[in-house]
């Protein structure tokens, strides 16, 4: 089977990858790039530990988009999420409000939620819910996830009223 | 006592803790929430192989050939493994690796290979080609235990695998004492754990003589002693490396098949072997616990006063007997565990079927036996005509209390628990008042605080170095598997020391140079490997004070270590900066460096120190149109003894009220002549983000005297008390029994249309 290169922008760095047609998204990311953070999980789009958010920031299951898809476009993965040293809000909320537990979902967690807050800076808490139902979290029981999401909303909004002022 | 009501607030709760107590962010979790985490799937060797299992597709097969031939040719294939390679392997107590000569359930293994990549060793597992004559299979209890159904192993008569039978007290005597008795019967179905990270393991048994192993897993030590076993090696040759575990939930103790056969393959190809589990064959390879019929009698006076309890129970073990006969031991004691009774009996039987040979789910079948009793007892209340809060208080053990089991109640919270929840719920004014489809239920439970008994200790052992930099290095051999252990360890720590968990690095996961530890499991971290923590400390800090005792003119007795400085009591303006003492320390005519070692070893010849109790209400709606329960709010006491972070701790109970509202609403292998119809996670339903309840926490504090700062378990106490009450809620709404779990729509529609 022959391979093929494509270009594909990751967390703003430009790779040439030489990949086969049925490679995914995910396989890129962890194998060619040794991007571990993005998780392989269910490998089907039910657990959402590979989410990673596409060129306009939408929350993408790796493990169903195939790589060939990608040439010429950029995703961010959660190591391009950390703004330098500093943790983004919604990492920082997570954090501090006790949002993780064994931390394998995590990364998926942190990006759908970065892909939520993106385009809504105060979502419903119907929204949280329908942007993290395909995000599965065995340890937290979402109870602390969803804390998290609010947190992150208010820390977003002082950030932007702080850099406003 | 102190008890603390909810939300995020912290609360001081003694003068003398600086540490203890307090809100700590985990230690682990910057690295967690930026993607630097590495799991065991994140590792990559250099030339390391993939690893694929062939298995069985029928549930009981005769094999008559295996052709390997264009397996082993196809290119990339690196080792390809047969029956005969694994010969004199076992698992569990008589299940042989690879199946030899007949396929006893839907997945059991045959064959597996090692290729350079995933693809091809797909491919070559595919390549093999078996012969099998089917023969008839054993798909139930009922059939197993039918008299003409033939034995699935010669040694297990009647095809009961295991048998466990415990009496205490008179309990016919106070049968016949009883003004009520109850008896019924219960059913709970077979369960997956699903952890959010799958099961994989990496083997490098490329040197003869040594294994080196990632995977996650909740006990380092048992993995070792049982690879070690199996491969007849001293157990210091067995390397285990234990990274972030993405959860245990009971299902990650003991290696499992694809354990040994990455080692295996990792011997016969030359090259490290990683074997790891689709999205199918996570719940073809392992699954957690089987079907289990509960028999419960029990019986009261019309007082309400409870006599005496009997159980029966028949587990679905599977083809083998894994390690379910410890379910059987566990649900024995805990028969015995909540109540002042007279007596009690208690027969567990394993039953042989051509089922994947069951496991452990979370709540260690002792959650799901509460869902049954707790219904039971329930049940028993209502017959005397009593509310079931006020039974169950009447009844409730308390401290210095000795249960028919034998344990001794240093520190006991039930009744404090049940108070708390029921006044927080508001259970007087909603009990029996709700409207119709709307109910209420109350669960209760206990659980040990590990349990000696596995091995003839139950050791926890620390070592901590203190670096001239006043920073410290925590070595321990507990993993974190999700539960912030390695941050709780920190917290004890920093309270002996004087300093703060961010001080200490705790340094885990290679049993080359942790020291030894039995593992997560039993809830034994906080209480034994908290407590040998405590004991390495204490021994740092008593060398640090013998030099600060000599500087200050002071008694070293008299030393107070805090807030990073060491001062004589009550004369803070005196003090010298720990980092400097631990300078002076290491650069002196004696040259210092300080290391603490401890252990904790239950002083008890089996059994535990102490027990957590819990009590939870549920509150739910159903749906009499659909048959769906929605959970509307849990109020959660539990008594942790001391709540060492108690963030983490509310963290704790949300993720076991998660647990078991799954369980008891949701989660089901659905079987079909040995076969799960449901193998992935979108048909495996649990609970979403969308479903989940309000969950109220009341952390009920006790100072269990010999707890590590007075604390206990919260890892598994919190979910005995959730299925049942959840179970009750739905009772109460409908106004009907409800004895099967999981409560699927179909299954409650059943129950309101009977």
């Amino acid at each position: 089977m022959g391979k093929q290169l494509i270009t594909l922008t990751v967390n703003g760095d430009s790779h040439e990858i030489a990949i086969q047609s049925h490679h995914t998204l995910l396989d890129v990311l962890r194998n060619e790039l040794g991007l571990t953070g993005t998780k392989r999980g269910c490998t089907a789009g039910s657990c959402g530990a590979c989410t990673v958010n596409g060129d306009a920031g939408e929350a993408i299951c790796s493990c169903l988009s195939l790589a060939i898809e990608w040439d010429g476009r950029s995703v961010t993965t959660i190591e391009g999420v950390q703004e330098g040293s500093e943790l983004h809000p919604v990492q920082d909320a997570f954090l501090e409000f006790g949002a993780v537990q064994c931390g394998f979902c995590t990364p998926g967690l942190i990006m759908t939620t970065k892909a939520l807050l993106d385009v809504n800076s105060s979502p419903s808490e119907d929204e949280i819910n329908e942007a993290l139902a395909g995000a599965f979290c065995r340890c937290t029981g979402h109870i602390k996830v969803k804390k998290a999401v609010r947190k992150a909303v208010e820390m977003l909004r002082d950030r932007a009223a702080g850099n406003a002022g | 006592m102190l008890v603390k009501c909810g939300g995020l607030e912290m609360v001081t709760k003694t003068e003398e803790l600086n540490i203890v107590g307090k809100n700590w962010t985990r230690l682990d979790g910057a690295n967690k929430v930026s993607g630097r985490s590495v799991f065991t799937d994140d590792v990559r060797l250099p030339g390391m192989l993939c690893g694929k299992v062939v298995r069985s597709p029928h549930p009981y097969a005769r094999i008559i050939s295996i052709d390997a031939s264009a397996a082993e040719a196809l290119p990339g294939v690196k080792a390809v493994l047969l029956p005969e390679d694994a010969k004199g392997i076992w698992i569990g107590v008589n299940q042989p690796l690879l199946a030899q000569g007949k396929a006893t359930y839907v997945g059991h293994d045959i064959a597996a290979v090692a290729a350079l990549d995933e693809e091809t060793a797909a491919k070559a597992a595919a390549l093999i080609k078996i012969k099998y004559e089917k023969l008839p299979e054993v798909t139930s209890i009922k059939q197993a235990l039918a008299d003409d159904t033939p034995l699935l192993h010669a040694k297990a008569k009647g095809n009961v695998g295991w048998e466990q039978k415990a009496s205490w007290g008179d309990p016919d005597a106070s049968f016949a004492a009883c003004d009520q008795i109850r008896e019924e019967e219960f059913v709970t179905y077979p369960s997956h754990n699903c952890y959010a990270e799958f099961h994989v393991a990496i083997a490098d048994f490329t040197q003869p003589g040594k294994l080196t192993m990632w995977t996650p897993s909740q006990s380092a030590l048992m993995f070792q002693k049982v690879l070690a076993a199996a491969f007849k090696l001293p157990d210091s040759a067995v390397r285990m490396l234990t990274l972030n575990t993405g959860g245990g939930f009971s299902g990650r103790v003991t290696p499992r098949p694809h354990h040994f056969l990455a080692a295996l393959l990792s011997r016969k190809s030359g090259r490290p072997v990683r074997i790891r589990a689709s999205g199918d064959e996570e719940f073809i390879m392992c699954r957690a616990g089987g079907k289990v019929v509960y028999r419960l009698k029990s019986g009261a006076t019309k007082q309400g006063r409870l006599k005496v309890i009997e159980a029966d129970l028949l587990f679905d073990t599977g083809a083998y007997v894994e390690s379910q006969m410890i379910v059987t031991i566990l649900t024995s004691s805990y028969l015995n565990a909540l109540y002042k009774i007279d007596a009690s009996r208690y027969r567990g039987r394993l039953i042989h079927t051509n089922h994947l040979p069951y496991y452990f789910h979370h709540g260690g079948g002792i959650a799901q036996f509460q869902f049954a009793l707790g219904q039971h007892i329930d049940g028993l209340a209502r017959d005397i005509g009593m509310d079931p809060v006020e039974f169950n208080l009447l009844n409730a053990v308390d401290k210095d209390y000795t249960p028919l089991h034998g344990s001794f109640y240093t520190s006991c919270g039930l009744k404090e628990c049940i108070e708390k929840s029921a006044e927080q719920a508001g259970w007087k004014e909603k009990y029996g008042k709700l409207p119709k489809y709307k109910g209420i239920g109350l669960g209760i439970g206990a659980m040990a605080s590990g349990a000696k008994g596995v091995f003839k200790h139950d050791t926890s052992a620390a070592l901590i170095k203190i670096t001239d930099d006043g920073l410290a290095s925590l070595s321990i051999g507990l993993p974190d598997i999700g539960q912030s252990s390695h941050t709780a360890m920190a917290i004890i720590a920093g309270e002996v020391l004087g300093i703060t968990p961010d001080d200490i690095r705790v340094v885990s996961g290679d049993t080359d140079s942790d020291p030894l530890d039995v593992g997560a499991f039993t809830q034994r971290g906080t209480f034994n490997t908290g407590n040998a923590v405590k004991n390495a400390c204490q021994d740092a800090r008593d060398q640090l004070a013998k030099v600060a005792a000599a500087k200050l003119g002071a008694d070293a007795e008299q030393l107070v270590f805090r807030n990073r400085l060491i001062y004589p009591d009550g004369e803070p303006d005196k003090a010298i900066e720990f980092k400097q003492l631990v300078f002076d320390t290491l650069h002196s005519q004696e040259g210092r460096f300080v290391m603490g070692r401890g252990f904790y070893n239950s002083p008890l010849e089996k059994g535990t120190m102490a027990y957590s109790f819990g009590a939870q209400i549920a509150e739910v709606s159903v749906d009499p149109g659909t048959g769906v329960v929605t959970v509307e709010k849990v109020t959660a006491a539990h008594d942790v003894g001391r709540a060492l972070n108690p963030r983490i701790v509310e963290g704790q109970i949300d993720g076991q009220v998660f647990s078991a509202m799954s369980q008891v609403l949701y989660e089901e292998c659905i079987m079909e002549d040995g076969q799960v119809m449901n193998p992935s996670r979108l048909d495996y339903k649990m609970p979403r983000a969308f479903e989940m309840p309000e969950v109220e926490h009341i952390i009920v504090e006790t100072i269990d005297p010999n707890g590590p700062f007075g604390a206990k378990e919260v890892g598994e106490g919190p979910i005995v008390c959730t299925m049942q009450a959840i179970a009750n809620a739905v009772t109460n709404a409908i106004g009907k029994p409800v004895k099967d779990m999981p409560l699927t729509p179909w299954r409650v529609l059943r129950h309101i249309n009977d």
